[in-house]
């Protein structure tokens, strides 16, 4: 215990691989929902943002200590981000679902479609949710005022851009499929736009926290030569970020790749940030 | 047995701001404080509600020890109440203390993160200091932690309802923890936060802990 019994930069332990698959699994749903109502993609693409909505909360209930109380975790939305984010993960699976359903035969008899009015308001609803459900992540982390290296207003800019990201890297996965209509050009210039403003991003983030204070400059050094540095540096820089840039600019018919690789950057993005959250020590003298 | 008397009502009409002063001065760093939370409110392995912090300053011949007991601010804006989704961290109105409410605890470990003071702690299944099997006060103590729920500093509150002191403060030796109402201007906390210059733990961020180190 002589850890906890001294005066130290400390890592923080609470959140780890659970969370970081829970908010890369939403961001990437919520994302990919916003690109499949607006280039009006094939309803697999809506039921698979769906899908993995769903799961990054089945993920995350299995983090909490006590999962059968789950209910309760939406009582706080005018103070909690969680909370807030519990209510757009539902409203999200409720109106993406009623917004999808009519589009499947086993629904097709449901009074409205995508066209009508109330396939309209639907269609409104889930996306705007779904743009709460890709958002809400980085207003999680920025709200903890103990770890500076989240309590930054850049943070839920970046999850949102790594969201769309992954969503545009998704699609690249799946263009074997034959399911983008023709608008895989258009969604691997979105991609290379996409990855090129979180690589800036990013980079302007780091900037940023290393100009910053004692644990700020910590979280960077964790990335940049601690522990967490040949994540960082392999697998979101270089695997994440420079890989799919050069297939997709070069190599366009190695697409599948550079959308592997898109998502697994995406994945230890969040990994990175979560684990390289740092305390503010305490001010001893 | 110290106790505190009038305050437990309010002794101004106004709800009790419970909180404490703590001489950097006059704290040894024995750890005193840390062995009596832990036999007074039977934590869990490896949960220590208060701990005294220590770091080595100066160099060989001068080098010495500093010393921060440190434990639940009770801050009066407490960071970790709003990212709770459940409510299950909470302010209690009629004395300002930072409680949670077990049945309510998710285990989501917002409040930890949340908290700049890192003196909340998540308890873990319900094993003993000596292997499997519980001791008898191990068993008893036990039964008030609800495993995988959030846990930290109630400045003994069913100690502050019956009018005594929190244990830590009955305990130190030194006289180096004052407790009292900071709502009372004539309380022994008042005045010695009057009389030194006491500061507040990251006073910066505005959460305005009841809770003063004087140094």
């Amino acid at each position: 215990m002589t850890h906890d019994f001294t005066v130290q930069l400390r890592s923080q332990q609470e959140w780890s691989w659970l969370v970081a698959i829970d908010l890369f699994l939403g961001g990437l749903g919520g994302g990919l929902f916003l690109f499949y109502e607006l280039w009006e993609l094939p309803v697999s693409i809506g039921l698979l943002s769906l899908g993995l909505v769903v799961v990054g909360g089945v993920v995350l209930l299995m983090e909490l200590g006590h999962p059968w109380r789950a209910w309760r975790a939406i009582c706080r939305p005018f103070s909690s981000w969680i909370s807030r984010g519990v209510i757009f993960v539902l409203l999200f699976v409720v109106s993406s679902s009623l917004y999808i359903a009519p589009a499947l035969d086993l629904f097709s008899w449901l009074p409205w479609s995508p066209l009508s009015l109330g396939g309209k308001v639907l269609g409104v609803i889930a996306g705007a949710s779904a743009c709460l459900v890709a958002l809400y992540p980085g207003f999680v982390l920025s709200a903890s005022p103990s770890i500076p290296s989240w309590n930054s207003p850049l943070l839920p800019v970046l999850f949102f851009s790594q969201s769309l990201t992954g969503a545009s890297g998704i699609l690249l996965l799946l263009s074997p499929l034959g399911l983008l209509n023709q608008r895989l050009e258009g969604i691997s210039s979105l991609a290379v736009l996409l990855i090129g403003a979180n690589f800036v991003l990013i980079a302007f983030y780091l900037m940023v926290l290393k100009k910053s204070g004692l644990a700020a400059q910590e979280s960077v050094r964790h990335l940049s030569e601690g522990a967490l540095s040949l994540i960082f540096k392999a697998g979101v820089i270089l695997v994440g970020t420079v890989v799919p840039l050069l297939v997709v600019v070069w190599i366009p018919s190695a697409v599948v790749l550079a959308g592997a690789c898109v998502l697994l950057g995406g994945l230890l993005f969040r990994y990175c940030v979560l684990k390289s959250g740092v305390y503010v020590p305490f001010a001893i003298t | 047995m110290a106790t505190i008397g009038k305050a437990v009502a309010g002794s101004n009409g106004r709800a009790p701001r419970w909180g404490m002063a703590i001489d950097l001065k006059r704290c040894t760093g024995c750890q005193s404080c840390t062995l009596a939370c832990k036999l007074e409110n039977g934590t869990p392995p490896g949960i220590f509600w208060m701990r005294v912090l220590e770091k080595e300053e100066g160099t060989y011949p001068l080098a010495h020890k500093v010393f921060l007991p440190v434990r639940c601010n009770h801050c009066i804006d407490p960071p970790c109440v709003p990212v709770c989704p459940t409510g299950a961290s909470y302010k209690r109105e009629k004395d300002n203390l930072v409680l949670i409410n077990q049945d309510k605890c998710i285990g989501c470990h917002a409040c930890i993160v949340a908290c700049p003071y890192q003196v909340r702690f998540m308890a873990g299944d319900s094993k003993g200091y000596y292997g499997e099997g519980l001791t008898s006060y191990e068993t008893e103590a036990y039964q008030k932690w609800q495993p995988h729920t959030v846990q930290k500093c109630t400045f003994c509150v069913h100690r502050i309802e019956k009018g005594l002191e929190p244990a830590c403060v009955q305990t130190c030796p030194t006289g180096a923890l004052t407790f009292g109402d900071l709502n009372d201007p004539e309380s022994a906390l008042c005045k010695v936060v009057r009389e030194r210059l006491p500061f507040q733990p990251r006073a910066e961020l505005g959460t305005d802990p009841s809770l003063y180190y004087l140094s």
